[in-house]
């Protein structure tokens, strides 16, 4: 799938550190996507029909009516509610163990730039788009709204949270649940390192409220691959106890442990019709947000009527 | 301890490589935060600040063991003594001189010298490991090396041995340490033992010089040394000489032959009796009454030739414990005519009386197979000298430069020249055209005349000591009173050239009379007096013909018939080249040698180096060319067996450090004394290869403990937190 997209590597994650600014950031993220083309994969799916509009080239087929043409022989393109109401929340976790960083760009860092990105890209489609940063509770809640100056409010916040362990995302996603008053669009960025079936209950909570669910797993490169060799001594961001070990004896049962983890986190998340995708830190943005962008419009396609 | 490859050790310094890493790199634990960490296998835990005792044992195995390896690599040894609880093999080297000279065949065939140094090379065998290296080498003549650092296959050897025999040549005592340790130093040992078996005769040892007990005591620096006589006693009759005493060697004559016999025992033999044999043939016999002990005693063999060509004689004694040295062999060319030219340059009488000496009878007659000439000198350039075997020159005053290459050409041949000084010599021009160069054609150049008489105006006489050549032998027969009638007035002043040699001298001044000197295949006699009564009475006694004739029977002769030693090069020579490019030497054994013919100075040789039998050779100037044999026999020195007596041989051998061993108890007892030394190679191999086994069968072990405490249930949804469980 991948093969088909264009390639966008310039936007480096550690090349977008050097800009500083986030709202550029984001600006230079969605624009190299060339948003438009995606302005609809942020929408939400809903089966309430709200109004008819008259067929503009370039609608799906699927959306025209055929009854209403039957009657008028005149095409006419169905609008569900989520097309006309949208509502986008980002769910930020900014809990230690997002501080981890093999290279220059922690996983806090990539999810604040994902979440800038995301949020202008709502923002230019003239939607609306709140915020959540939680780790141990939930620490700051933005009500979604409609100028870009959440940006810049995410970036302060986010430059004055001081990262502490956290023991369960589950309790936090309930908590947010409770705050959102409309159906959403919910985008969670985290780490998820907790137990999955702690994570999965969670994301559920906010399924049954009826919100669409996001999940962007971020992930550091070498929580994938685990590269290390020799005798290592890893400190525990969560406060967890430090472990001294020969990193190549213990590779293969991590690897193991860890896909297992991920496998179970997939299943789960598609069990609860919630989008998963693994966002590896060391990729770039656009192409990580292309990515995704193209496998939910193949889901759209492909899905629910 | 010493090792005897000592640089391998070097080695041993890379084991300290791997420690050090391991060292180093135990202490470097890295640190880094991590998110992750509930999917670390907290069973796998190391401490950071220790090495792990096992990995440490591991690490000391392979290095131990690697240790060994290296060192049994470098051979190590031990003395005794020293590090005794050491495991060792006793190990070494061994070089065995056995001498092989002729000497040691005496005693009969089963129980010669030889047989019993066989014996004791048997027992020496006895205390040689498998493996060890050792060489042998036949000492005598050129000496053979039979094996060259082998390593020591007991069948193999015996197998060797047992074709191992005497040759028919002599020691050479002096070199025999030089080359015992030329091979002691060719092998690689710990501990090398040098072995001298030899019967110790009288004649090499008392005469063995410093330079010999110098390196005596050189080779003790490189080996233990032991010296195992195996003597014998000293009876031994043996045929030194066969010699042609007078006759001319023709079809149809006879001539006599003295065999010599020499006892070299202690005691007197008698009736002894002497066969001469031609081509096989019994021809004569005589039997010496009594040989003394340490004597010689001779007897005349007359020798008939029926049959013209190369003829093979010899003279035989039987019934004596050393059969090599009783036969002596000679071979005569027997000539179907002797044709000799007297060329008379004289104006009295002394080509007559040079024409009667050579006929020695009174009516001076011939007959058809001796042809004796005299011709005017004037006359030479008429004369065809194809057919000719000896030219007299007497008193020829002048030749050309064509006469003196016509002659050097005529005697390159093969055949003889004969030249008397006289009144009408002139010494200038002879010495301008023939006495100059670098192959004169005479043995001398001429002075003048010079007065040989005493004070009371008589002529001196010849000095009785005269060498060992053939024309002296019947003037040996000779009274002495009859020998000194013979004396010289005038002589003329002659200088002689290097490769010129004296046969008759001046008693007193030792002036030269008689000079000779081989040219090309032929020889040039050539007197300083004239046959003239008035420069000697030589002509007037019966010196003078026995002289002559032997001259012309030695001038006749050719090369083949000199007899030569075992040991000698034997040659072919030829004045123009050959159409062959190799001669052809048939052994007295039956071997066929192919020798190439090569060009020296003016002539073409085919040489063959170092003749290793004694018997009859025939050389030809191809494969399908008739043969000329060659006679060798022994040399007689070596048939002086005498061999020391113990307190003798202890005596020579002071200083030297040598270990003598009298008996086969002797030498195995001396072998264990002296062999103190242990090599442990194969024991530090073992060692190293066991430690590699228990390295490997633990580490193994260790990994599959490892694999099992590691592996962990895969988890449904999501690993549980992980007791940190401590390492055992």
């Amino acid at each position: 799938m991948s093969e088909q997209l264009p390639q966008t590597d310039y936007l480096d994650p550690e090349v977008l550190q050097k800009l500083g600014d986030l709202e550029l950031i984001a600006r230079e993220v969605v624009e190299g996507l060339r948003v438009g083309s995606h302005r609809s994969q942020l929408r939400g799916f809903s089966t309430e029909f709200a109004h008819h509009r008259q067929y503009a080239p370039g609608d799906a087929l699927r959306t025209i009516d055929w009854r209403v043409f039957g009657r008028t022989d005149r095409y006419y393109t169905k609008l569900y509610e989520a097309e006309t109401n949208f509502d986008c929340h980002v769910l930020l976790d900014a809990s230690s163990s997002m501080n981890y960083a093999s290279g220059k760009v922690s996983k806090l860092e990539y999810a604040k730039y994902l979440a800038a990105s995301l949020a202008y890209m709502v923002l230019k489609q003239r939607d609306s788009v709140g915020l959540s940063i939680f780790d141990s509770e939930v620490r700051e809640y933005l009500p979604p709204r409609s100028t870009m100056s959440i940006i810049l409010q995410i970036d302060q916040l986010l430059r004055d949270i001081k990262p502490v362990p956290r023991s369960s995302i589950a309790k936090q996603l309930h908590d947010i649940a409770l705050l959102m008053k409309r159906r959403s669009f919910v985008v969670v960025i985290s780490d998820l390192l907790s137990d999955a079936d702690d994570i999965l209950a969670g994301l559920d909570h906010l399924r049954f409220d009826g919100h669409n669910v996001v999940v962007l797993h971020t992930l550091d490169p070498y929580e994938l691959e685990f590269p290390f060799k020799g005798a290592w001594c890893f400190e525990g961001l969560e406060e967890e106890e430090p472990l001294t070990t020969q990193a190549d004896r213990i590779r293969e049962d991590y690897l193991a442990n860890f896909n297992t983890w991920l496998e179970t986190l997939r299943n789960g998340c598609m069990a609860s019709q919630v989008d998963y995708t693994t966002v590896d830190t060391s990729l770039p943005l656009d192409k990580v947000l292309s990515e995704f962008f193209f496998e939910r419009q193949a889901t759209m396609n492909g899905g629910r009527s | 301890m010493t090792f005897l490859n000592p640089l391998l050790l070097l080695a041993g310094l890379g084991v300290a490589l791997p420690i050090l890493a391991h060292l180093l790199n135990r202490h470097r634990v890295k640190y880094t935060p991590w998110a992750a960490m509930q999917f670390l296998n907290r069973n796998v835990r190391v401490r950071s600040r220790q090495l792990r005792l096992r990995d440490l044992l591991l690490l000391c195995l392979r290095c131990f063991a690697l240790l060994f390896l290296i060192a049994a690599l470098a051979r190590p040894a031990w003395r005794d003594g020293i590090a005794s609880w050491i495991p060792g093999e006793p190990r070494a080297g061994f070089v065995i001189g056995l001498d092989a000279s002729f000497s040691m065949e005496h005693g009969g065939e089963d129980a010669s010298r030889f047989r019993r140094a066989l014996v004791q090379v048997e027992v020496i065998s006895e205390h040689i490991q498998p493996g060890d290296p050792v060489s042998l080498i036949l000492l005598g003549g050129e000496d053979e090396v039979v094996i060259r650092n082998m390593a020591f296959d007991r069948e193999r050897f015996r197998d060797i041995l047992q074709k191992a025999k005497a040759a028919p040549v002599g020691l050479d005592l002096d070199r025999v340490p030089k080359r015992l340790k030329e091979l002691a130093e060719d092998m690689e040992a710990h501990q090398k033992e040098v072995y001298f078996i030899t019967d110790v005769q009288s004649r090499d040892w008392r005469q063995s010089s410093a330079r010999f007990q110098e390196a005596l005591a050189d080779l003790r620096n490189s080996a233990e040394v032991f010296l195992v006589p195996v003597p014998g006693d000293s009876a031994n009759l043996a045929v030194t000489d066969l010699d042609l005493i007078s006759g001319v060697l023709r079809k149809g004559t006879i001539a006599r032959y003295q065999a010599t016999v020499k006892n070299y025992g202690t005691d007197p033999v008698a009736n002894v009796e002497v066969q001469c044999r031609v081509e096989g043939v019994q021809i004569d016999s005589k039997t010496i009454p009594l040989v003394t002990a340490g004597g010689s005693e001779t007897v005349s063999l007359f020798v008939p030739f029926h049959n013209a060509g190369p003829t093979r004689i010899t003279a035989e004694i039987t019934g004596d414990l050393l059969p090599t040295d009783n036969v002596r062999r000679v071979m005569a060319v027997v000539r179907d005519r002797v044709s000799v030219l007297c060329v008379d340059g004289s104006d009295g009488d002394a080509g007559r009386l040079i024409m009667a000496a050579l006929l020695a009878r009174g009516d001076g007659a011939q007959d058809e197979d001796y042809v004796v000439r005299s011709v005017p000198w004037l006359s030479l350039p008429t004369q065809k000298l194809d057919d000719v075997d000896v030219i007299v020159l007497a008193d020829v005053p002048v030749v050309t430069p064509e006469q003196v290459e016509q002659l050097s050409r005529h005697v390159r041949q093969g055949n003889g020249l004969v030249w008397f000084a006289g009144e009408n010599v002139k010494a200038s021009v002879w010495n301008e055209r023939s006495a100059s160069g670098t192959n004169p054609l005479l043995p001398a150049t001429l002075g003048p005349p010079v007065d040989t008489s005493t004070t009371q105006g008589a002529g001196r006489p010849l000095d009785p000591s005269m060498p060992d050549h053939s024309v002296c032998h019947p003037l040996r027969s000779l009274p002495e009173d009859l020998f000194s009638e013979t004396r010289f007035l005038i002589r003329m002043d002659v200088t002689p050239t290097p490769s010129s040699f004296p046969i008759l001298s001046l008693a007193g001044s030792g002036a030269p009379i008689l000079l000779e000197h081989s040219l090309g295949r032929g020889h040039v006699f050539m007197f300083t007096t004239s046959a003239e009564t008035s420069w000697n009475n030589m002509a007037l006694t019966p010196v003078f013909p026995m002289l002559m004739q032997q001259i012309v029977t030695y001038l006749a002769g050719r090369e083949f018939e000199q007899p030569r030693v075992v040991g000698d090069s034997l040659s072919l020579s030829y004045v123009e080249q050959p159409d062959a490019s190799d001669a052809v030497f048939d052994t007295p054994s039956g071997e066929t040698i192919t020798v190439p013919v090569q060009k020296h100075r003016n002539q073409f040789v085919a040489l063959l180096e170092n003749s290793r039998e004694a018997g009859f050779y025939v050389a030809r100037v191809s494969v399908q060319a008739p043969g000329m044999p060659v006679a060798v026999n022994v040399d007689h020195r070596e048939s002086d067996v005498t061999s020391l007596t113990a307190s003798e041989l202890m005596t020579n051998l002071e200083g030297t450090d040598v270990t003598v061993a009298n008996s086969e108890a002797d030498l195995a007892a001396a072998i264990e004394t002296t062999r103190t030394g242990r090599s442990s190679w194969r024991q530090f191999m073992i060692a190293g290869l066991v430690l590699l086994l228990i390295e490997s069968l633990f580490a193994d072990r260790l990994r599959k403990r490892k694999r099992a405490s590691s592996k962990q249930p895969a988890p449904a949804h999501m690993p549980e937190a992980l007791a940190g469980a401590q390492d055992a």
